[in-house]
């Protein structure tokens, strides 16, 4: 069986020599020096004809076996040299991960306009219809359609800046509600928001511009509860699931009764969201609508205090002076 | 109102701590915004005499409807209804004593529409002198100043039932003859703070028979008034009507406590309960003897109103079912006569309560009462599609746009100053206000984009450099007919580098120059599928005159694009080089295609060719693009700048464009001869129409 060992050991040979290359180089000569045309595993079977003829069988197996045996060494060296190779390449590429990122600054919204938007999203929910209405309004609109007596008290919540006799900026944007009612018969969802404005001097917690949603819903048998409960739905997508809704009875001449809403802001606080109430006989009769078949309810919500509540901002001022370092928190 | 508590325990049988108290009027109707403890010294201060009573105040918020609410009584009636502890009345104990007054005193009233009732009342041989401490501190615990004990008690009275009374010296009321009339033209009255007012034609004045001695129900005469010489005591307890002394009140700038309360309606039948509630104290406190029996005129007498109410009407505005006989014992609590009928409840609506006339009027009563806490929480049953509005819409994408845009949302003032509105150039379109605040705030902005460029300047001051906003809002503006409109406005403003962050990038890379602020523009626009935009130059008064542009859709201008004038660096104290863009957003809205209009994927690869052109400097970008998509055919897919150059390399007064052009056609893969014929074409025409000369 000497033929055999000598397989054997040119095996052992190629292992070692295998073993020891240190490059891919190295390792495609060693192909060529055992498994090419000319290679030592490629001789040795042909020294086949040299063999007793019964054991030639077994010779051309071995020889076979053996030739499988030395390439499967050279793939498995040269994935490991390879593998080695590139991982050096990429140590050589790394970067530091935690240098802050470049791109430009990305814009982001107004806090109340962004509110604004929210509140719309609620209400279209809430099945209202979103409608734009003036801000310079007329007089009968902002007044005489919503059941101000000419010479009342009432009127010295509304100081209003006028633009003539007949135009001023709108105090509330329940003026919406003949424009709407005029061409428009129920059943009606109505809601409309904005800048509003009075007369008023400037504080931390006042302005002469202040933005409302005002809401209306005209049809047969709208009730108190129906208020309420629209309210309550607001005030849970608004503020969370465990808010309450608060109603303390109130004047505004366009409705009756009249209530002021609260919504529970936790700790026993209440936060004062505007007015509400059931629309007075005398407005929906004044845009022909019949008091006696249909009834409505109205509510106007003041929206500045709401972020300021969500976010603990404590001056209203900051919202319209866009000062960058405070816009960009939100 | 200030309503101390040891003042109302007189009228109402108070059971339950004061805090209870304010929360139960609160949750009523009358807020009370804040309970008050008045110190020794501040009762003192006010001249008051500190005493061993209950010195809490409740500061109540009275609606301007509830007139009733702004007497003692009305508080005491209101804790009565909601609570059902017992109420009484003053009963004033008045022995006429002297002489009856009919023949010593001589009323009538002129003008009846403005004067409902005047009682009138004479109690003589008082002495003046100063009051006594519980009616001292009981005023200054109110909010009133004592001033002597005749002048103290009738606004004590007017504290206590709502009347307001006035107290004449009889003895300078000329011909002791009370005449209530319209003042005449020209008449002049001093009024007992001393000033001399002039009175309009439609002001109601108290005159005596040579001249007008008060102006009704807003303040006395000072030539009448009671002194403390004073011996004899002329007193009126009328009732006015709210709109004359609204208005008189207003003309003169005039409010007081007797004012305030007649705008908001006084009882007419309180006047003959006042009046001997006043003479009582009087005889008592002045030490007076009172004459027999009062004058009363009272032409504007009416009938109690009854109102029917149904109450199925109740049921269906509350949401609930009340019992009728439940809703008509929470009137009777509130002194409203009422009874259940035939099926409806008839209430009358008493002389105190001028705000109840119809039946809602008399359901909010009941409601109230009933509890707003125990009203159910439901929904409106008919469902309804819910939606935004056109415009809503629209504007939100475009909002959205421009944040993607890399800017930042503001919100700014409508009412402005002068200096910012006079930059926008529309001079007599400009909206003043009629009644400004002050200056600063006076003028309805015409434009968006002065108030952003201030924005800009404020957060400049505040030390950022780089910024870039935008806002969109109304613009107001008066039209072409004179007619005042409202617009809806987008603009956007950009200073600084749009890299604010990017280390080892070189901030000018990215400066918000006029191209920035362009590219930003367009981008936006094209988000929301705006298409065939236009940018040609334009003069606009904010703007750089030569670094401005108007902008075009479809041919249509719909806004301006460019560089801060230098005047507006000036005056609105601006750091480098601000750019802005505004436009208008609802002529936008009808110009923004309804589909997309999808384009195929090209199937045929492209062929990239690179252009050097030399061109004169002035020679727009835009005619060069027109020029080479002209020449170039269908097979033109683009045409993009890479580089412009102006310098050594080129003549003083030219320009070199780097231009990258784009050929492919939708049919077939083009070979580079035909690519390089028509490039050679495209140079050819250049170089024909601007005499262009090529390089590289």
């Amino acid at each position: 069986m000497a033929e055999f060992e000598a397989i054997t050991s040119l095996e052992a040979e190629a292992a070692g020599k295998v073993a020891a290359s240190g490059s891919i180089k190295e390792l495609d000569d060693l192909d060529v020096e055992f498994l090419g045309r000319k290679g030592k595993v490629t001789l040795l079977l042909r020294s086949i004809s040299e063999q007793p003829a019964d054991q030639r069988p077994a010779f051309g197996g071995r020889v076979n076996l053996a030739k499988n045996n030395i390439a499967a060494m050279i793939v498995d060296r040269r994935e490991s040299l390879g593998t080695g190779e590139s991982k050096a390449r990429l140590v050589a590429e790394a970067i530091d991960v935690t240098m802050p990122g470049r791109f430009y600054d990305v814009g982001r919204p107004h806090v109340l306009v962004e509110t604004m938007a929210q509140i719309k999203r609620i209400f279209i929910g809430l099945g209202y219809e979103i409608v734009e209405s003036p801000e310079i309004e007329e007089y009968r609109y902002n007044f005489e359609a919503l059941n101000y007596p000419e010479e009342h008290p009432a009127m010295d919540e509304q100081m209003s800046f006028y633009i003539t006799d007949k135009n001023l900026l709108r105090t509330q944007t329940t003026a919406v509600q003949k424009r709407i009612m005029d061409q428009r018969k129920p059943p009606l969802r109505i809601c409309t928001l904005g800048k509003c404005f009075r007369y008023e001097a400037v504080d931390a917690t006042h302005g002469h511009t202040f933005h409302q949603v005002d809401c209306f819903a005209v049809d047969e048998h709208i009730t108190m509860a129906d208020l309420k409960g629209t309210l309550a739905q607001f005030c849970h997508e608004m503020f969370g699931p465990d808010t309450r809704v608060r109603f303390r009875p109130d004047f505004f001449p366009f409705v009756e009764p009249g209530v002021e809403i609260a919504a529970s802001i936790g700790g026993g606080r209440w936060l004062e969201l505007g007015g509400a109430g059931m629309i007075h006989p005398n407005v929906l009769a004044a845009c022909g609508i019949d008091s006696n078949k249909y009834s409505g309810f109205a509510f106007g919500l003041g929206i500045d205090r709401t972020p300021m509540i969500k976010h603990g901002i404590d001056d209203l001022r900051l919202f319209m002076e866009n000062d960058l370092r405070f816009l960009r928190q939100f | 109102m200030r309503v101390p508590v040891e003042w109302i325990s007189e009228y109402v049988d108070i059971q339950a701590p004061i805090d209870e108290l304010a929360d139960l009027l609160t949750m009523a109707g009358l807020e009370v915004e804040e309970i008050q403890a008045i110190s020794p010294d501040d009762l003192a201060r006010s001249g008051g005499v500190p005493d061993s009573r209950d010195a809490r105040v409740m500061l109540t918020k009275v609606t301007p409807n509830r007139g009733d609410w702004l007497s003692m009584i009305g508080v005491a009636r209101e804790i009565a209804a909601n609570t059902g502890w017992k109420f009484k009345l003053p009963e004033p104990q008045v022995e006429g004593a002297g002489a009856d007054v009919a023949g010593q005193i001589k009323i009538s009233i002129a003008d009846p529409d403005l004067c409902n009732r005047y009682v009138g009342m004479v109690i003589r041989g008082v002495q003046i002198k100063e009051s006594p401490t519980w009616l001292k501190n009981r005023l200054v615990m109110a909010g009133m100043r004592p001033i002597n004990n005749i002048v103290d008690i009738t606004n004590y009275v007017m504290l206590e039932l709502g009347q307001p009374l006035h107290a004449f010296d009889y003895d300078l009321v000329q011909g002791h003859e009370i005449i209530v009339r319209r003042a005449k033209e020209g008449e002049k009255i001093t009024s007992i703070d001393q000033a001399e007012r002039e009175l309009r034609p439609d002001t109601l004045v108290i005159a005596d028979a040579g001249r007008a001695v008060a102006i009704a129900g807003v303040m006395g005469g000072f030539e009448s008034e009671v002194t403390h010489t004073t011996t004899n005591i002329l007193l009126e307890s009328a009732n006015f009507d709210a709109v004359s002394i609204r208005r008189t009140s207003k003309v003169l700038g005039l409010v007081t406590e007797s004012s305030y309360r007649f705008e908001r309606g006084v009882d007419p039948e309180i006047a003959a309960l006042a009046a001997p509630r006043a003479a009582e104290l009087m005889a008592e406190l002045a030490g007076g003897e009172i004459a027999s029996g009062m004058v009363d005129v009272y032409p504007g007498k009416k009938e109690p109103k009854k109102i029917v109410v149904r109450p199925e009407r109740v049921d269906a505005l509350l949401g609930e079912h009340i019992d009728p006989a439940a809703a008509v014992s929470h009137l009777i609590a509130l002194q409203i006569p009422a009874e259940f009928l035939d099926g409806k409840i008839v209430a009358t609506a008493p002389s105190f309560r001028s705000d109840i006339a119809i039946e809602v009027d008399i359901i909010e009563e009941i409601a109230r009462i009933h509890g707003y806490e125990n009203i159910l929480e439901t929904l409106p049953s008919f469902p309804l599609q819910g939606k935004d509005s056109d415009a809503g819409l629209f504007v939100e994408e475009l909002r959205q746009a421009m944040m993607a845009a890399g800017m930042q949302e503001v919100l700014t003032h409508s009412v402005v100053d002068p200096v910012s509105v006079e930059l926008s150039g529309y001079g007599e379109k400009i909206l003043p206000l009629k009644n400004p605040l002050s200056e600063d705030v006076s003028r309805m902005r015409p434009m968006l984009a002065p108030n952003l460029l201030q924005v800009i300047t404020r957060n400049q001051a505040v030390g950022a450099k780089d910024i870039s906003i935008f806002e969109i809002g109304k613009v107001y503006r008066r039209t072409d007919t004179g007619g005042i409109y409202e617009y809806r406005s987008a603009a956007g403003a950009m200073v600084g580098s749009q890299w604010a962050s990017a280390w080892s990038i070189n901030r000018d890379t990215l400066a918000a120059d006029f191209f920035l602020t362009k590219g930003a523009l367009i981008g936006a626009l094209t988000r929301i599928g705006v298409k065939n935009i236009t940018v040609e130059p334009a003069e606009h008064p904010l703007l750089h005159p030569t670094r401005s542009a108007r902008v075009l859709v479809d041919g249509e201008e719909i806004g301006i694009l460019g560089e801060a004038s230098p005047e507006a660096r000036e005056k609105l104290d601006l750091r480098g080089r601000p750019c802005v863009f505004e436009f208008d957003v609802e002529k936008l809205m009808g110009l923004v295609p309804v589909t997309v209009g999808y384009k195929q994927l090209p199937r045929f690869p492209a062929i990239h060719r690179h252009i050097g052109v030399v061109l004169k400097r002035d020679l727009p970008y835009v005619d060069v693009l027109g020029n080479i998509r002209q020449s170039g055919g269908e097979i033109i897919e683009g045409v993009e700048l890479l580089d412009v150059y102006t310098g050594s390399q080129v003549g003083a007064d030219e320009k070199s464009f780097t231009l990258s052009l784009v050929f492919r056609s939708p049919e077939r893969t083009l070979t580079d001869d035909e690519v390089n014929g028509v490039l050679e074409s495209v140079k050819t025409r250049l170089a024909s129409t601007f005499e262009a000369s090529f390089r590289g």
